[in-house]
């Protein structure tokens, strides 16, 4: 498969700190790229880098195949659609004449404009001022102004921040059929159940390292399932130094591969503590996402 | 592609009222300008060279126009500059190949020529009210003219640097501060020494007058060309170094 945004190596630091760090970012073309991280993760940061609106300070960028540089930058931006942070709008001039002004900026056609805010279901809407638009409605604008271009690549970051969930499920469709005629759509958010539901590939950033990249079900498959310990007497297994919590009928590991697994029944056993049964539980996504990212908030 | 910017400002300028904005400070400038033209003392001079009816008029013009115009530059500059703020508008721009020092330009353009309409405009109906007044002393459009253009080139120069003052710094009370401040220098710098005037920039509002109050009534003055074209050329300098850096900088 043909990838339409790779990285190398790419990396941000604001003075001492390093906000996005060494990612090697595949983004195969079609498909709904999720990418997901906690606040402060460095997801905006990355797009900016990939849109050139911020310098990487180390690493190379290859965009639809060509090198981002001086002299293919017009070119390929003119190619990607994108929103980041806030939607884009003009508040004193009405939808219309905001796409107007996009659609001068970039030469576009009539029929382009039309086209992207029809796509986008914001027509009744056009005429009045962006200043009296809900957060929705500026939402689809800014997404409208991206798509009039008709680009080969989206990004988007956190275009369903604010909306309610029948606004979710709007975008959602949105993408998943912007895919399916061929676009790359690359989406970012802090909330994985809203990804996971339109995402193809996943990939997760964690205090600016990317921590996985892949499909859904290579995520499960990374992921270690909790392991369950039926005990009557866990204060006897954890005063042996067991990396454990109580739970409802004895303990919790997390974590524990298969031999570590063994090892650990070989202790208890050998320790003397009932071992009533053990068993593996799966977690819920959620679960392994926070497990990819750590439990604590990185702002 | 400079032209397409211009062209997008003009459409930007929809409801932001600059124009209007324009229009009520010239409407001021005129009246506060004037409105010595109504005393009785004054009358009485307008048909007598040795009251300098036209000169009285012409400095009360220039100390009008050096507390206003900071101040009209500033509101312009912040109007045109803060939709961008407010509107993601650089982010929108820069992502279809519009860099900020250019829509900075742009901007400097759309609202000079609208300066380069008003300040003609607010001169002339200044000289035609004292005409309707009554003033019969002969009047020498001269001096006139050349104080219009000095004013115009300063409120230029001014202009691009509030431009760029808006564009740094989001906050448009600075901005307006900065105005405010300038309003102040510009009439206080037509009292002070000249050396003075000349490192401030609102202090070119005095460089540029064409007259200035002598023991005996208003003497003429030969405006210092010489350091307008200087500070001109600094400004330009700094102007296009600020563009060129602005577009380096990172959303
Ligand atoms: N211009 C900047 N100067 C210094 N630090 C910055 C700058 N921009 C971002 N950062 C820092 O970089 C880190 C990553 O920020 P970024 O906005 O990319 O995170 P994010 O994943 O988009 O978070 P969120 O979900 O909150 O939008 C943050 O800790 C932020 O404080
Ligand atoms: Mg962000």
């Amino acid at each position: 498969m043909n990838d339409v945004i790779t990285t190398h190596h790419l990396t941000k630091t604001y003075g001492p700190r390093t906000v996005v760090d060494d990612l090697e970012l595949r983004v195969p073309q079609g498909c709904v790229y999720g990418f997901l991280g906690p606040n402060g993760s460095g997801k905006s940061t990355t797009m900016k880098m990939l849109l050139s609106l911020a310098r990487p300070s180390r690493g190379e960028i290859t965009l639809l195949g060509r090198p981002m540089n001086r002299e293919t930058r017009p070119a390929l931006l003119r190619e990607i659609g994108s929103l980041v942070e806030a939607p884009p709008g003009y508040a004193h001039l009405t939808g219309r004449e905001n796409m107007v002004i996009v659609q001068r900026m970039l030469g576009l056609s009539d029929r382009q404009v039309s086209r992207a805010v029809a796509t986008v279901r914001l027509q009744e809407h056009m005429d009045k001022l962006v200043r009296a638009y809900s957060l929705g409605m500026k939402q689809r604008l800014g997404i409208a102004m991206a798509l009039a271009r008709e680009p080969r690549l989206l990004i988007l970051d956190e275009p369903t921040n604010g909306l309610d969930p029948a606004g979710i499920e709007e975008i959602r469709g949105l993408l998943v059929s912007l895919a399916e005629d061929g676009v790359t759509v690359m989406v970012s958010s802090h909330l994985l159940d809203e990804i996971d539901r339109m995402a193809s590939v996943l990939g997760i950033l964690g205090r600016g390292r990317l921590v996985f990249q892949g499909t859904r079900a290579e995520l499960f498959d990374r992921s270690t399932p909790d392991l369950l310990v039926d005990t009557p007497e866990p204060g006897r297994a954890l005063a042996l130094g067991v990396p454990a919590v109580r739970s409802e009928r004895g303990l919790r590991l997390s974590g524990l591969g298969d031999d570590d697994t063994a090892a650990l029944v070989r202790r208890l056993v050998g320790a003397d503590v009932p071992v009533h049964g053990v068993r593996r539980v799966q977690q819920s996504l959620e679960e392994v996402f926070m497990d990819l990212t750590g439990r604590e908030g990185l702002l | 592609m400079t032209l397409t910017a211009v062209n997008l400002e003009l459409r930007k300028t929809r409801r932001l009222r600059v124009v209007l904005v324009c229009a009520v400070m010239v409407a001021a400038v005129v009246a506060l300008t004037c409105a010595n033209l109504m005393s009785d003392s004054a009358r009485a001079g307008f048909d007598d060279p040795g009251a300098q009816p036209w000169e009285s008029l012409l400095m009360s013009y220039v100390m009008v126009t050096a507390m206003t115009s900071p101040l009209l530059v500033a509101v312009l500059a912040s109007r045109q500059v803060d939709i961008e703020h407010q509107g993601q508008g650089w982010m929108l721009s820069q992502v279809a190949g519009l860099r900020p020092g250019r829509l900075c330009r742009a901007k400097a353009t759309v609202l000079g020529a609208l300066l380069a309409v008003a300040v003609p405009v607010q001169t002339a109906l200044v000289v035609m009210a004292g005409l309707a007044a009554g003033i019969t002393v002969p009047l020498s459009p001269g001096v006139w003219v050349q104080y219009a253009v000095g004013l115009l080139l300063v409120d230029l120069a001014l202009l691009c640097l509030h431009v760029w003052l808006a564009a740094r710094v989001e906050n448009q009370l600075v901005g307006m501060g900065v105005g405010l401040l300038g309003a102040f220098c510009g009439v206080f710098s037509l009292l002070m020494p000249p050396a003075l005037a000349r490192v401030l920039p609102w202090g070119y509002y005095a460089v540029v007058s064409p007259l200035r109050m002598g023991d005996d009534g208003f003497a003429a003055l030969t405006p210092g060309y010489g350091w307008l074209a200087v500070f001109l050329a600094v400004v330009a300098v700094l102007f296009a170094v600020a563009g060129h850096r602005f577009d380096r900088t990172e959303a």
